[in-house]
């Protein structure tokens, strides 16, 4: 072991991760050269000494300034978020009202229509639901449990074939 | 909504996600000083720290539903804010910074050190609160250039533990120690020089 191996080797003998062979090789430097031992004490000085180092302050004018951007900019964020939601709530809606009308004026796809019968039949959620509209009854309005179903159904299809004629 | 329950990084997001106007102040009041302080510590300028930090919020805004909480949220941030800064050094001239090389120990052939190695490490103790000596330290430091610099303020002046650095940096845990000594091994020498420098004047 020299000064130079030691000073490469200072990091991991600091914080402990050394393998110990290796420990006792730098102990038994260290006890014989006043330079590595300054070298040493030196080098663990600086790291105790920097961590007394400050961030720098923001100044009081910046804080504000920034505070207004922050505060702005989180409610234009939220605002379009909201608009986004509502936009997509209400092409949620549309696009089941148009299955069930479609449904109820027999303007279903084949392959569509089977599906549809079944889940009418089978289906815990909406099938009561579904079995009066047969009767050519227009709902006042669809219960969300349902809405969600629906569209839940309605995204399941395959794509490549039109669900309903317009 | 209580302040306490914000405390809690994942309600805080959670809340951040609904628009809370509360969550959005907790956030600025917890994070804006580290934000700042971080960027000013790479970028060395208040308006670039500034826009910066207006950077990191507005990507905390946009990454809200991103953060799954399996690093804690001020690493996250202090992420968010090292990339932000180092985009903006990106579109910069590289600033002036002193070669870290001309401050290496110097050994001779057969590996000892060429000049005696003094301790002031007492010495230095006894000047521990002088404000001189803070500032000092604050300009070797802005000597470094941002690739020690980063991880010297993130490991050594933040505390953070060498795996935190390596995960807010995207380094290997060794290239963190391995910056981290030779930011070191600068600042001891720099030191070393000043308080040569204060005998001899």
């Amino acid at each position: 072991m020299n000064c130079k191996e030691l000073v490469y080797l200072l990091g991991e003998y600091l914080d402990g991760s050394m393998e110990e062979h290796l420990r006792k090789d730098l102990d038994s430097h260290i006890a014989m050269c006043d330079s590595c031992t300054n070298f040493l004490n030196t080098y663990d000085k600086t790291r105790v000494i920097c961590r007394q180092v400050q961030l720098s302050e923001i100044p009081e004018e910046f804080r504000e300034r920034l505070r207004s951007f922050v505060v702005a900019k989180a409610k234009e964020h939220h605002q379009g978020i909201e608009k986004y939601r509502r936009m997509a709530a209400e092409e949620q809606r549309r696009q089941v009202e148009e299955l069930l009308r479609a449904f109820r004026e027999g303007r279903l796809s084949s392959s569509l229509s089977l599906l549809f019968d079944t889940h009418r039949d089978r289906c815990e959620t909406c099938g009561e639901f579904l079995r009066a509209q047969n009767g050519g009854v227009v709902p006042e309005t669809i219960p969300p449990n349902i809405e969600e179903h629906l569209a839940e159904f309605l995204e399941a299809i395959p794509a490549g074939e039109e669900p309903f004629r317009t | 909504m209580s302040a306490e329950r914000l405390l809690d990084d994942n309600v805080l997001l959670e809340e951040l996600r609904k628009g809370s106007p509360e969550a959005v102040e907790t956030l600025f009041d917890r994070f804006h000083g580290k934000i700042f302080g971080l960027a000013m510590s790479i970028l060395k300028n208040e308006s670039d720290a500034e826009e910066a930090a207006q950077d990191v919020f507005l990507t905390v805004f946009q990454k809200a539903h991103t953060f799954k909480g399996n690093s804690a949220l001020y690493s996250w941030i202090y992420r968010i804010c090292v990339n932000a800064c180092l985009m903006r050094l990106r579109g910069k001239r590289r600033q002036e910074t002193v070669s870290i090389e001309e401050f290496m120990p110097v050994f001779t052939e057969d590996g000892m050190h060429t000049n005696r190695v003094e301790d002031w490490s007492k010495e230095v103790e006894r000047k521990m609160l002088d404000k001189e000596l803070g500032k000092v330290i604050k300009k070797f430091t802005d000597e470094l250039s941002e690739k020690y610099r980063v991880v010297f303020v993130l490991s050594d002046v933040e505390g953070m533990s060498n795996e935190e650095t390596a995960q807010i940096l995207g380094l290997t845990v060794p290239a963190v120690k391995s910056r981290l000594h030779r930011a070191r091994l600068f600042l001891r020498e720099q030191l070393s020089r000043y308080l040569q420098e204060g005998k001899t004047a």
